[in-house]
């Protein structure tokens, strides 16, 4: 038989071969073990859904917050789209070798400018590999720890093998005079210059050679790919079409199962949660960015999701087999699989969701399992006895719901009762605000600014209770829903304008998920939104220029929960400060390290604490004297980080508030 | 093993305590109940001997503002049976003589195995609720348990005497033991459990004999702590402030 007929038999076999693994993987790997999943709330938003996938798939647009790792990977993810024609050319060619050795694809195979493009291509999707491979094996940043650095050296070599075959199969032909679009090929025609000094017959059999490792590593390739990190290829794409478009500050509705409300076997996650185990590539810069890692805590959003998707794939492997039990069937998965540390030492502060190019969601499977662990009762000592509290007096704090005013004592006029009069503005005061001694002065400096503003504000007084938004995210449902339903009843029975909180987790609870009914479509504010507000309208003078050089931290659940960053800064302005950024703000600012509710849980063991980083990195800053806070907690967490961290004498922590209140 | 936790719920101390007009009790209006902090520990101890050696537990109380929560989130806790006694409240002067003889007509209906109390209250005026009841019922009592294994119809209880002292000791069963601290803390219950147990558990309603406070003490007057002498702030420089103290500790040293 001739050579080119063997050829044409064994790409076929070759393409069966590849493309059966191929799908047979896709299907045992992805497609039973997404329908063992739970079907999530309808997607709908179909228009905002295609933008996405141009802007986060198409533009890459993610993966520019790593620099020059962006780049790199732009030109090897638009290489493979533009180089699929060119794979598709090699097998064709060979499939129809037998009748058609020198077959070209019909018009786009003869456009030069398309010849031009994948050459350079080609080119720059080595250069980039070639980058990849040097930062893997030679920089290897502390943001692979845990990746599967084998795999990925591998999957970087086969595409280097890819482009630089092709590139010697078309340098070769231009040698040989075989290709009319040899001036719309730069590079390959380089390549063949290179292997100018071979012989004709040797430049056809390294020719073949080059062929045959091209399909093969390309084939292989294929079949490598479902089930580890680079499955992302293929998953990403629905991953980011069907992404939550929903405000990240409202989580999705909790699951239940039997009356039992959270996960605990990897089945019971939403089918895009599951979809987004698989979609994972192990990059790490939610490893990078998140503030729990950082401080020694056993929590890696990265491996978190890396440790779901193996265990996906074990149980969906076990089940295949019909298995009834054995290790993988036994184990639980909140506590064996994914350990209690491990769920509690998130401050679900969003850095990993913000982070991730592929938008895989870390915070909602944590919170998840979280309120399996609450259904069970397992929970420290301090927590326990914060959701007592919270259960009991609607406070954290353990103190009479009566107590709730007591700081207005002493003011020089009574706060309105917005229950018993209408108000302009009702100020939802928050635990901390109300409740903590530290913050005091800070809550009575609020109400002196308002009324110098002239606002027409109240209080709900003892009738307010927790927003619940970290209750929430420690997984506690019910007691969510209690707090709610007690708030909801108080605001209903109150007329109000607008609402108005110091307090960023209780403002997102209130603005994202509290029903819609509630707040009847009236806005909710962050203070720093009304005294911005103010001081446009000239209802808020600051008279003085207080000149002091400052820096302001961005609070989670007002920056990167709901987009809030300008105001404080324009207020912070207004006083006349200089603002000097943190290396880490705005949507990177680094959390204090008390959200999600681990304001009320065991320090536990870490190297450093959030909130002591974050006061360094204050203090870092040349000639700044002082850090601007607009959360209550953060008041608390960084005054106490900045005494034990020893910069309580150069590095003051101030709110907001009492920038404005001495400007005025 | 059947086990009966009568529990008793408590004046919360987190609200400001007033005297009322009287002069002798505590004003009821602002008083906010809630279950006994001890009470909590025979509770969970009463739950870990069910799901070490099954059985049944139930649950008593007087009826009152907050019972119904206490016994629901006991219910969602694994707690069998609830039984609140009508027709009185802890919000009235009832003693402690009188809630042991109202708890012991329904401990001789349910006999038990064992019966569990907290070993104290902060209201305990007339004593502790556990003897009282232990005598009322004819079982032995022991008290300032912190630890409980049945053997043989037996229980081997761990009590805890003041100054680190802790003994070992058999009682035969049926007893009366008050439970200083459960094996282990009282647990967690998720208030969405607290919310299935109000739409799934019933509670059984059983009229209260007639009211007998025999035994108590009569209260003459009771009053707020009196203010003690306000402590005096030294001020000024560390020298003046060293010096004061010296001239404090000399003069407080001679007399």
């Amino acid at each position: 038989m001739e050579y080119e007929a063997v050829k044409s038999i064994v790409v076929v076999l070759l393409l069966v071969v590849s493309f059966a693994v191929f799908g047979l993987r896709v299907y045992q790997l992805l497609w039973v073990n997404l329908q063992r999943g739970r079907p999530g709330p309808p997607y709908g938003r179909w228009i905002e859904r295609i933008k996405g996938l141009v802007v986060y798939v198409g533009g890459q647009l993610r993966l520019f917050r790593f620099l020059a790792p962006g780049i790199a990977h732009f030109f090897v993810f638009w290489g493979f789209v533009i180089l699929i024609l060119t794979i598709l050319q090699a097998i064709i060619e060979g499939l129809v070798a037998f009748a058609d050795p020198g077959f070209v694809i019909p018009v786009i195979g003869e456009f030069g400018p398309l010849a031009l493009l994948q050459d350079l291509f080609a080119a720059l999707v080595g250069i980039a590999v070639v980058y990849a491979l040097y930062l893997r094996l030679v920089v290897n940043p502390p943001r692979y720890e845990g990746s599967h650095r084998a795999q990925a050296v591998m999957v970087l070599s086969f595409i280097l093998t890819i482009v630089v075959s092709l590139l010697v199969i078309n340098g070769i032909r231009i040698e040989l005079g075989e290709d009319p679009l040899a001036d719309w090929r730069p590079v390959a025609s380089a390549v063949g210059a290179v292997l100018s000094g071979l012989s004709d017959p040797t430049l056809e059999v390294v020719e073949e050679a080059a062929y045959w490792i091209h399909l093969i590593v390309v084939l292989a390739f294929l079949t490598e790919l479902p089930g580890g990190k680079h499955f992302h290829v293929v998953t990403s794409i629905p991953a980011v079409f069907l992404r939550n478009l929903d405000p990240p500050g409202r989580l999705p509705p909790a699951p239940e199962f039997n009356g039992d409300v959270g996960v605990n076997a990897v089945e019971q996650f939403r089918r895009r949660q599951l979809l987004d185990f698989y979609t994972c590539t192990e990059c790490g810069r939610c490893q990078d960015v998140c503030p729990a890692y950082a401080s020694g805590s056993p929590l890696s959003p990265k491996l978190l999701i890396m440790s779901l998707r193996d265990n996906l794939i074990q149980r969906g492997v076990a089940l295949r087999d019909g298995q009834q039990n054995g290790a993988v069937l036994e184990s639980e998965l909140v506590g064996d699989v994914i350990t209690e540390e491990i769920l509690w030492a998130c401050v679900t502060c969003s850095a990993c969701d913000q982070e991730c190019p592929l938008f895989i969601e870390h915070v909602t499977p944590i919170v998840d399992m979280r309120r399996h662990l609450v259904m069970e009762g397992r929970m420290d000592g301090m927590l326990q006895e914060a959701m007592a509290n919270l259960g009991r007096y609607g406070n954290s704090f353990g103190q009479s719901e009566r107590a709730r005013a007591k700081w207005t004592k002493g003011l020089p006029e009574k706060i309105k009762d917005a229950r018993r009069e209408p108000v302009d503005y009702l100020w939802f005061t928050g635990d901390y605000a109300a409740y903590s001694a530290t913050l005091a002065s800070a809550t009575k400096t609020t109400a002196e600014v308002f009324r110098r503003a002239d606002l027409d504000f109240g209080l709900l007084y003892e009738a307010e209770r927790n927003a619940g938004n970290d209750v929430r995210r420690v997984g506690e449902e019910g007691l969510f829903e209690m707090l709610a339903e007690d708030n909801a009843a108080a605001l209903n029975a109150c007329e109000f304008r607008s609402i108005v909180t110091t307090d960023p987790h209780t403002y997102n609870a209130l603005k994202n998920e509290y029903p819609a009914e509630i707040n009847g479509g009236r806005p909710v504010l962050h203070y720093s939104e009304l005294l911005d507000q103010l001081i446009a309208d000239g209802r808020l003078r600051l008279g003085r220029e207080l000149g002091y050089r400052v820096t302001y931290h961005d609070p989670c659940y007002l920056g990167r929960y709901n987009g809030v960053y300008d105001a404080p800064r324009r207020v912070i302005e207004a006083a006349g400060c200089t603002l000097v950024e943190m290396p880490r703000h705005g949507d990177r600012a680094m959390c204090c390290g008390a959200g999600g509710g681990r304001i009320w849980m065991e320090e536990g063991d870490t190297q450093q604490r959030p909130a002591a980083m974050r006061v360094e990195e204050a203090a870092g800053l040349e000639g700044v004297e002082m850090l601007i806070v607009s959360c209550p907690k953060d008041l608390v967490m960084f005054e106490d980080a900045a005494k034990s961290g020893g910069y309580a004498d150069r590095l003051a922590v101030k709110d907001l508030i009492e920038l404005v209140a001495e400007a005025l | 093993m059947n086990i009966v936790v009568p529990v008793k719920l408590v004046p919360d101390l987190v609200e400001e305590l007033e005297i009322d007009d009287g002069g002798t009790a505590l004003d009821t209006t602002w008083l906010r109940f809630i279950l006994n902090e001890v009470d909590e520990h025979a509770l969970e101890q009463a739950l870990l001997l069910k799901e070490s050696l099954s059985g049944t537990v139930s649950v008593i109380s007087l009826d009152g503002e907050g019972v119904d929560d206490v016994l629901f989130a006991s219910s969602a806790k694994g707690v069998d049976r609830l039984i609140k006694l009508t027709g009185v409240d802890y919000g009235v002067n009832v003693n402690n003589h009188a809630m042991a003889r109202f708890y012991a007509t329904t401990v001789r209906i349910l006999e038990p195995d064992l019966v569990l109390v907290g070993v104290q209250a902060h209201n305990d005026l007339d004593g502790s609720l556990g003897p009282l009841l232990a005598e009322y019922v004819g079982m032995p009592y022991v008290g300032y348990v912190s630890g409980i294994a049945p053997i043989n119809g037996r229980c081997r209880v761990r009590k805890e005497y003041p100054g680190g002292l802790i003994a070992e000791m058999d009682v035969e069963m049926p007893a009366v033991l008050g439970v200083q601290a459960a094996e282990s803390p009282p647990r967690y219950v998720a208030i969405s459990r607290i919310r299935q147990a109000m739409k799934t558990a019933a509670v059984d309603e059983q009229a209260a004999p007639d009211l007998d406070t025999t035994g108590g003490p009569m209260v003459d007057s009771m009053f707020k702590p009196e203010t003690a002498e306000r402590a005096t702030m030294i001020t000024g420089d560390e020298d003046e402030v060293a010096g004061r103290i010296v001239d404090l500790l000399r003069e407080l040293g001679k007399a």
